[in-house]
C-alpha cells in the first residue's frame, strides 16, 4: 500500500513535468497549427541552458529556469523560421519533415557542442524527505518533488493569466482559433505566431531542466524519449485544449508509474502509448468533447 | 402517379444542436424529373442534399431509393444504390487526370480485388476495359474527350463542373443529384450546361439539383421545392411556385426577381 | 522532364529490360563487396521506403510507424529460422503476412482518425512493438537481440556472401514494383488514390473508404514486413535499437525526399540517403547534421521530392503554391 501510495506521488509528479511538456506542446500547435518533432530537442536545449547556469553561476534555481526559457525561446524562432513559416498553407509533411530534420541537427550538434556523455545534476534542491503517515503506511514526499508541482502549478496559472488577460494573450488566442479572420482584423499572424511558437517551447525548456532536476541529469539525447511523451500528452486532450494537455500530461505520469507497480520497470513507456491508443479509440479526439481540434 | 417515387423523403429534420437546419420536410422525386430545390442562403438546401446521400444521419425522418429505406446507410452504400451527386463547391480529384476521375466514377460497377489486379485475371481486365469504355462514352457525350489526360485541376471551371458530373454519370445512377452546378459560371456557361442537364434528362436520367439561379431553374426543372429557414415552403410545376405569395415574399422579395424570371421564361 | 517521360513511355519494355540485365550483372564486375553491400543496403531502403510510400503516397495516410511493420517482420525472421530452422523463403511470407495483420490490428483505430491522429497512433504502435522486442526477451533476445541469425538457403548454397544477398534483395525490388505498380494501376489503386485527393468526394462514388485505407495500410505493412525478414540475416544481428522511431522518420525522410506518390521516387530517395551517408563518413559526427540541413534545404527548395511532379497534391498543388508565392512576394518576399 505505501509503495503504491509511493508510486503515485511519483506519477503525480512526473506527470505534472509531463503536463507542463504537454502545454507548451499545446501552445504550439494550438497556435501554429502544426505539429512539431524537434520539441524534444527543444527541452534539450533548455535543460542544458540551465545546467550552464547551474555550473557557472551556482545553484540558482529561479536564473536556471529563466535561462531555461530563453534559450529554448531563442530556439523556437530558429525553428519557426526553417520550419513553419513559409509552410502554413503548404501540406502538413513538409513541415513536419522539416521539424524531424531540426530535431536531427540539434541533437546531432548538441552531441558535439556539449559533449556526448550524460552530465549530472546534483543538489540543486535539497534532498530533504518528509515522512507522512497515510492510513498507516509511510508516504515519503521528497522537498524537490513539491517544488517541481508548485512550480509546474505557478507556471500553467501564469500562463492562463497571460492568455486571459492580456493583449498578447489574446490575440494569441484569436491565431489559434481562425487565421484567416485574426489576419482582417489586423492581427499580425506571422508575428503572433512566432511568439506562440517561442511561448511553447519556452515551456518546454523549463519542462527539460525540471526533468533534469528530477532524473539528476542531462544529455544531449534525452529528448526523443519525452517529446514523444509530450505529443501523446499532448494528443490525449485533443492537442490544442492547454487545459486537457495538462490533464493528459498528469494521466500519462500517473498511470506509468502505477504501471509499473504491477509488471516491470522496463514496460514503463508502454503505458503512456497503449493509453493513448486506447483513448483514441473511444475517443478520437481525445479527452476534448468539441470537435474543434482543427489539425 | 402510382410507380415507385425514384427518391423520397418523409418528414426528415437535421438539428445541429439547437439549430434546425432542416425541419420536417417532404419530397418525392419521380423518374424522368428534373426536380429544383431552391431557397435563400442558408435555407438548409445542402443540408438536405448531404442527408439524401448519407453524409449526414438525419435527426428525424426516413429516406427511399426507389422504394428502399436508405435512411441509415453510409454515403458508399448509397452510392452502390446508384444515387450519384455532385458537390456545391467541387470536389474533383484535382491532380489525376480527367479519364481517371471518371474511371473512379466507374469504382461500384467493377469488382477488380487486389489479387486481380496482381494476377491480371479475367475479371481484372474485363473491368479495366469496362471502365475505360464506359469512362470514354461518357466523356465523348459531355464533350471533354480531348481532355481526358489533363489533369482535372487544370480545367476552366465550368469543365470542371463538367468532369463531376461525368465522374457522377459513370455511376450509371438511377438519380443524379447536383449541389448548385451553376455557382461561379458565367451566363454562356450556365446556358450550356442547362442544355446539357436537359440533354441528360432526355437520355432518361433523373436529375435533382440545387440552384440559386432563378432564371436556370425556371427554365430546366418540371417540378420545384422551395425551402426557406429549412422549412418546405411550396412544392410544384415552376408557374405555380412563380404564383406563390410566400415563395415571392421568402425569396425573391417583393417580386422583382420573379418578374424577371418570368420574362424571360416568357 | 516531358521529354524524358515521352521517351520512357516509347521504350519502357527495352529501357526496363536493360536496367534489369545490369543491375544483375553487377555482382560480376568484381566491385569490391564493400560497395556491393552498399547496393544491398539501398535496393533494401528502397523497398521498405516504397512500402511507406505505398501507404503515404497513394492513400495520403500519413503513416510514421514503419519501423515498427519492419520490425515484426526481422523478428519474426529472426526468431523462427534460428530456433524451428523455418526456410528463409518461407519466412518472407509468414513475416510479411504477419506484419500485414498487426498492420490491419493498426489501422482499426486510425479509420476514425485522420491527419495527426493517425500519424501518432501510427507511431505509438511502432513505439510499442519496439518496447515488447525490448522486453520480450525468451523470444527476442531483449536487450541482447538475436545474434547469428542463419543464411537463407537456395537448394542447398547457404546465402551469406553480399553478392547473394544482393540477389534476394534485387528480387524483392523488382517484385514490389511489379506488384506495386498493378495495384496502382487497378480499381484499388485509383480507389486509394481517390482517398488521399478527396475523402468526401470517393465515399461519394461509392468507394468504401474504411476497406481501402485498411487494405492500404496491410499493404505498406506487408512489404514492410517482408523486407524486414531479409533485412535480420543480411545484418545477422538485430536488437531494438535498430528499430526505433529514427529508422522510421529516415526511411519517411528518404520517400519524401525522393518523392511521395511515385515509384521510383522512394528508390532514389534510398539511394541518395544511403550514399550521402556513406559518403559523409568522414565527417564523423558531423554529417547527420549536413544531412538535416540538407533535408531542410530540400524542403525549402524542392518540397515534392527530386522525381514528385510540381503539380500534385503531395507538393501543396499548383493553385496553393501560386498563393504562397503571392504571399511571399506581398511580405516582402522573405521566401527567396
Amino acid at each position: 500500500m505505501g509503495y503504491i501510495l509511493n508510486q503515485l506521488l511519483n506519477g503525480i509528479c512526473q506527470g505534472s513535468i509531463y503536463a507542463l511538456m504537454a502545454i507548451g506542446y499545446s501552445v504550439i500547435v494550438g497556435v501554429v497549427g502544426m505539429v512539431t518533432f524537434a520539441y524534444g530537442e527543444v527541452m534539450m536545449i533548455g535543460a542544458f541552458s540551465a545546467y550552464y547556469i547551474f555550473i557557472y553561476v551556482g545553484n540558482n534555481l529561479p536564473l536556471a529556469i529563466l535561462a531555461a526559457f530563453a534559450g529554448s525561446f531563442i530556439i523556437g524562432i530558429v525553428i519557426y523560421k526553417l520550419c513553419y513559416e513559409r509552410f502554413f498553407t503548404a501540406p502538413r509533411h513538409i513541415s513536419l519533415l522539416c521539424t524531424i530534420g531540426i530535431s536531427m541537427l540539434l541533437k546531432n550538434l548538441a552531441q558535439i557542442v556539449f559533449g556526448p556523455e550524460t552530465k549530472p545534476v546534483l543538489n540543486v534542491v535539497s534532498n530533504k524527505t518528509f515522512n507522512i503517515n497515510v492510513f498507516g503506511s509511510t508516504l515519503n514526499i521528497r522537498l524537490l518533488q513539491i517544488v517541481i508541482i508548485v512550480l509546474v502549478i505557478v507556471l500553467a496559472a501564469a500562463l492562463t493569466l497571460f492568455f486571459n488577460r492580456t493583449k498578447y494573450g489574446i490575440m494569441l488566442r484569436a491565431v489559434s482559433q481562425n487565421k484567416d479572420a485574426s489576419y482582417l482584423m489586423g492581427i499580425n499572424v506571422k508575428r503572433t505566431a512566432l511568439l506562440g511558437n517561442c511561448i511553447g517551447c519556452g515551456f518546454g525548456g523549463i519542462a527539460g531542466i525540471l526533468l533534469g532536476i528530477y532524473y539528476f541529469s542531462v544529455s544531449a539525447t534525452m529528448g526523443s524519449a519525452y517529446s514523444m511523451k509530450a505529443f501523446a500528452a499532448s494528443v490525449l486532450g485533443g492537442l490544442v485544449d492547454i487545459r486537457f494537455s495538462a490533464l493528459g500530461g498528469l494521466c500519462i505520469g500517473i498511470i506509468e508509474n502505477l504501471g509499473i507497480v504491477f509488471t516491470a520497470a522496463t514496460f514503463r513507456d508502454i503505458f503512456a502509448f497503449a493509453f493513448l491508443i486506447l483513448v483514441l479509440i473511444f475517443r478520437p479526439q481525445g479527452f476534448v468533447s468539441k470537435k474543434g481540434a482543427r489539425v | 402517379m402510382s410507380q415507385v417515387p425514384v427518391l423520397e423523403a418523409k418528414g426528415i429534420c437535421k438539428y445541429f444542436g439547437g439549430l434546425k437546419a432542416v425541419e420536417n420536410v417532404d419530397m418525392q422525386i419521380q423518374k424522368g424529373d428534373v426536380f429544383g430545390i431552391i431557397g435563400p442562403n442558408g435555407a438548409g438546401k445542402t443540408t438536405f442534399f448531404n442527408m439524401c446521400t448519407g453524409i449526414y444521419a438525419p435527426t428525424k425522418g426516413e429516406i427511399f431509393l426507389q422504394g428502399e429505406n436508405i435512411t441509415k446507410m453510409t454515403p458508399d452504400k448509397i452510392a452502390r444504390k446508384k444515387m450519384a451527386r455532385t458537390f456545391q463547391n467541387l470536389q474533383l480529384f484535382k491532380f489525376m487526370s480527367v479519364l481517371d476521375n471518371v474511371k473512379i466514377g466507374c469504382h461500384t460497377q467493377t469488382k477488380t480485388n487486389m489479387a486481380d489486379a496482381i494476377l491480371h485475371t479475367k475479371r481484372y481486365k474485363r473491368d479495366e476495359k469496362y471502365a475505360v469504355e464506359k469512362s470514354l462514352e461518357i466523356l465523348e457525350s459531355i464533350g471533354l474527350i480531348d481532355y481526358k489526360d489533363t489533369m482535372a485541376g487544370n480545367l476552366a471551371y465550368g469543365m470542371q463542373r463538367k468532369v463531376e458530373i461525368a465522374r457522377a454519370l459513370a455511376l450509371d445512377p438511377v438519380i443524379l443529384l447536383l449541389d448548385e452546378p451553376a455557382a461561379g459560371m458565367n451566363a454562356n456557361e450556365t446556358d450550356s450546361l442547362r442544355e446539357f442537364i436537359l440533354m441528360l434528362n432526355e437520355k432518361g436520367y433523373t436529375i435533382a439539383v440545387i440552384e440559386h439561379d432563378m432564371k436556370f431553374i425556371m427554365n430546366s426543372c418540371n417540378r420545384i421545392l422551395v425551402l426557406n429557414f429549412g422549412q418546405k415552403l411550396c412544392e410544384g410545376t415552376p408557374d405555380e411556385i412563380k404564383s406563390n405569395k410566400d415563395v415571392q415574399e421568402a425569396y425573391f422579395g417583393k417580386g422583382i426577381v420573379a418578374g424577371e424570371a418570368v420574362k424571360v421564361n416568357g | 522532364m516531358q521529354k524524358i517521360k515521352d521517351f520512357y513511355n516509347k521504350y519502357k519494355v527495352i529501357i526496363l529490360l536493360v536496367l534489369f540485365v545490369i543491375m544483375a550483372v553487377i555482382p560480376f564486375l568484381g566491385i569490391e563487396t564493400l560497395y556491393i553491400r552498399y547496393m544491398c543496403n539501398i535496393m533494401m531502403y528502397a523497398t521498405l521506403a516504397g512500402s511507406l510510400n505505398a501507404i503515404n503516397g497513394y492513400s495520403g495516410q500519413m503513416c510514421l510507424g514503419q519501423a515498427g511493420f519492419f520490425a515484426i517482420g526481422a523478428y519474426t525472421g529472426a526468431a523462427l529460422s534460428k530456433n524451428f530452422g523455418v526456410s528463409f523463403w518461407l519466412l518472407l511470407l509468414v513475416g510479411g503476412l504477419l506484419a500485414m495483420l498487426i498492420g490491419f490490428l493498426v489501422s482499426l483505430p486510425t479509420l476514425r482518425l485522420s491527419g495527426i491522429y493517425l500519424s501518432i497512433t501510427t507511431l505509438g504502435a511502432s513505439e510499442i512493438i519496439r518496447i515488447i522486442a525490448q522486453t520480450w526477451t525468451p523470444v527476442t533476445g531483449g536487450t541482447m537481440g538475436i545474434k547469428q541469425i542463419p543464411y537463407p538457403e537456395f537448394f542447398g548454397l547457404d546465402m551469406f556472401r553480399p553478392q547473394y544477398y544482393y540477389y534476394i534483395f534485387l528480387f524483392l525490388l523488382v517484385l514490389f514494383l511489379f506488384v506495386t505498380n498493378r495495384v496502382l494501376k487497378s480499381r484499388v489503386g485509383r480507389a486509394w488514390m481517390s482517398i488521399r485527393e478527396d475523402q468526401i468526394a470517393a465515399k461519394s462514388l461509392g468507394v468504401e473508404t474504411s476497406f481501402y485505407k485498411s487494405t492500404n495500410f496491410m499493404y505498406g505493412a506487408f512489404w514492410a514486413g517482408v523486407i524486414g525478414v531479409a533485412y535480420a540475416p543480411f545484418v545477422n544481428f538485430i536488437d531494438s535499437t535498430q528499430f526505433t522511431t529514427d529508422v522510421g522518420f529516415n526511411v519517411l525522410a528518404m520517400v519524401v525526399l525522393g518523392g511521395q506518390g511515385t515509384l521510383v521516387g522512394p528508390i532514389l530517395g534510398a539511394a541518395v540517403v544511403t550514399i550521402l551517408t556513406e559518403a559523409l563518413r568522414f565527417l564523423e559526427s558531423w554529417r547527420y547534421v549536413i544531412y538535416a540541413l540538407l533535408l531542410i534545404a530540400m524542403m525549402w527548395g524542392r518540397p515534392q521530392g527530386l522525381v514528385g511532379a510540381s503539380k500534385s497534391m503531395l507538393a501543396g498543388g499548383k493553385i496553393k503554391v501560386k498563393e504562397d508565392k503571392a504571399k511571399a512576394k506581398a511580405e516582402g518576399g522573405s521566401a527567396k
